[in-house]
């Protein structure tokens, strides 16, 4: 299986390559809505500036590193027939989603995290006080946030089975997540019965709790919580895609041809 | 190597009827109905056999090559491929059979071929010794050298499917099913192809099934041939065979220096007429003695006599309930 997953990083990483400009877009095109959103909040509440600057860099870091695009491609590989390709090959089609997932990623962590650490010598509230601990505990919900968001995206995605154009359902989801993930405004600031909602929900662990982790806001018992519900998510997602492939192995039709 | 039984699929299409209110209607009412794709089909096929699968469009060819592909669920009935239940999707059956598709590229579209076959070599668990001797041995038979390193996109079609041909063997598979492999492709392309299949199935002792719309792929590669119409398997054996039951005639071809006005029926089915010529279907047993008597009593210039166009053989076998 390593061998397979080199040879997918490698093929996924020269078909990045070759799409430089759209790279070039999605990475800065993502960058566009935080940052307005930033400077909205800076300018409603210019006495926390500073901690609006280190949340909104982080979320610009922590959205990146869990986007997922995968409901838009499944949507299109099944409506136009071309996820037949993937099917005939002996390797499971969610291999080449996570490899490009990792090959994307991977470029945008070594884009920003320069970015940031430049941005942290020349603006102080752009660094971060965290200990090594809460470093790797970070990057640990880091990554267990991306691979919430892409078995969401991916078990979505597989709805393209049953219905065309299912991009326009994860739409709805994608905006319920823009409020309760944290990327419209850090989830303190919801009002409380919105804020134990998100508690529970796992778009708080898609971008928010990272970054709870990182400015220190999650801690101690918080912190323990926060990782067993989004364990528990993950385990909920892996068992939907699981169910939604089998069923969806069912109602493929595999069209054109 | 594969046997089908009884094998059946039916889809549930919604049915809309055409125009604007009935789209807004469909918003809230769906009708459906369900299309019966294919209906109790059954065959074998030996080892090393190439196997010309025809029928008209949408006849059911494509559904049942991807059931035996294993991308589509049959409704009911059975399927085995090499000893593999293809649906179930085991490995080993990918690994064992290859799907071509002329109107679908299975290669990675924005880079190099090569690329797409370096991926199937780890995908397919090919080893590096065998990966070079049948790489080496696609890239003469198929002429690649000049194709590997450039974008799949910007080939032709023609070139295109040669290599889709190549990335499709690489890992060299019992069974294979070609849908349409000539299709687009010019005269030249399409007998290098089509010389290809034939060698390649020859050496290797490949399975074949192929649907092709043109009949010099069925005439060049299938001794035996399977049409479907409607669902149905209305035919099974030889080409051969198919040719003599359903073309009892022959095509005699007349041309006169100013076509008479006689009724022809007297000779023959009129199939063709145009200025100074005409093409008359006459009873194989009487071809010759129809010719005699058309040079004896008009002013023939050019008299020709044909077996019937595979193509038209396979045109009446679709309007055929049973053949």
């Amino acid at each position: 299986m390593i061998r397979k997953y080199i040879a997918l990083l490698r093929m996924k990483y020269i078909e990045m390559l070759a799409y430089r400009l759209a790279t070039f877009v999605w990475m800065t095109g993502a960058i566009t809505q935080p940052l307005i959103t930033m400077f909205v909040w800076m300018n409603i509440h210019p006495e926390e500036s500073e901690s609006f600057l280190f949340y909104f860099m982080a979320v610009i870091f922590v959205e990146r590193m869990t986007s997922a695009w995968d409901v838009w491609e499944l949507d299109r590989e099944i409506r136009e027939g071309t996820f037949s390709n993937l099917l005939l090959r002996p390797v499971h089609p969610i291999h080449w989603a996570i490899a490009e997932n990792i090959v994307y990623k991977w470029l945008f962590a070594v884009i920003l995290a320069p970015v940031w650490l430049v941005g942290a010598v020349f603006w102080p509230p752009l660094r971060p006080h965290m200990t090594a601990g809460q470093a790797v505990l970070f990057l640990a919900a880091v990554v267990l946030g991306a691979a919430l968001r892409f078995l969401l995206s991916y078990s979505c995605g597989l709805l393209a089975f049953w219905v065309t154009k299912v991009a326009a359902v994860y739409g709805v989801i994608d905006v319920i997540s823009l409020f309760l993930s944290g990327r419209i405004a850090p989830l303190e600031m919801l009002p409380p019965a919105l804020r134990e909602w998100s508690e529970w929900l796992p778009f708080r662990y898609m971008i928010s709790f990272p970054i709870e982790i990182a400015t220190g806001a999650a801690d101690g018992g918080e912190l323990a919580r926060g990782f067993a519900v989004a364990v528990g998510w993950m385990a909920v997602f892996v068992a939907g895609v699981q169910w939604l492939w089998k069923a969806g192995m069912r109602k493929n039709q595999a069209v054109g041809g | 190597m594969i046997r089908v039984s009884h094998l059946h699929k039916s889809f549930r299409v919604h049915r809309r009827e055409a125009g604007w209110l009935e789209a807004v209607r469909h918003l809230w009412r769906r009708d459906y109905r369900v299309i019966e794709a294919v209906k109790d089909v059954s065959f074998t096929i030996e080892k090393g056999e190439i196997v010309g699968f025809l029928g008209p469009n949408g006849a059911g060819k494509t559904t049942t090559m991807k059931m035996l592909a294993g991308l589509l669920h049959p409704t009911s009935g059975e399927i085995t491929v090499g000893g593999f239940v293809p649906f179930e999707q085991k490995p080993e059956f990918k690994k064992m059979m290859s799907l071509v598709m002329g109107q679908k590229s299975q290669l990675i579209w924005d880079i190099p071929p090569m690329e797409t076959f370096l991926v199937n070599k780890a995908i397919y668990d090919i080893d590096d010794r065998s990966f070079r001797r049948t790489l080496e041995e696609l890239t003469e038979l198929l002429d690649l050298a000049p194709l590997l390193d450039k974008p799949t996109r910007s080939l032709s079609l023609g070139q295109r499917m040669r290599c889709e041909l190549a990335a499709a063997l690489l890992h060299r598979p019992h069974v294979l099913f070609l849908d349409e492999p000539t299709i687009g492709l010019d005269v030249h392309t399409q007998e290098n192809v089509r010389r290809f299949i034939v060698d390649y199935n020859r050496e290797h002792e490949t399975t074949i099934l192929l649907t092709s719309h043109y009949m010099g792929d069925v005439a060049a590669l299938c001794d035996r041939v399977m049409i479907i119409n409607y669902g149905r398997l209305i035919y099974d054996g030889e080409l051969s065979v198919l040719t003599e039951k359903l073309a009892p005639y022959k095509r005699l071809e007349v041309r006169f220096s100013r076509l008479p006005n006689v009724d022809w029926s007297e000779y023959g089915e009129v199939a063709e007429i145009e200025e100074g010529t005409i093409v008359l279907r006459v009873a194989r047993e009487t071809a010759a003695e129809t010719a005699a008597r058309l040079l004896e009593r008009f002013d023939v210039r050019d008299i020709n006599i044909e077996d019937p166009p595979l193509e038209e053989v396979i045109a009446r076998a679709f309007w055929e309930e049973h053949v």
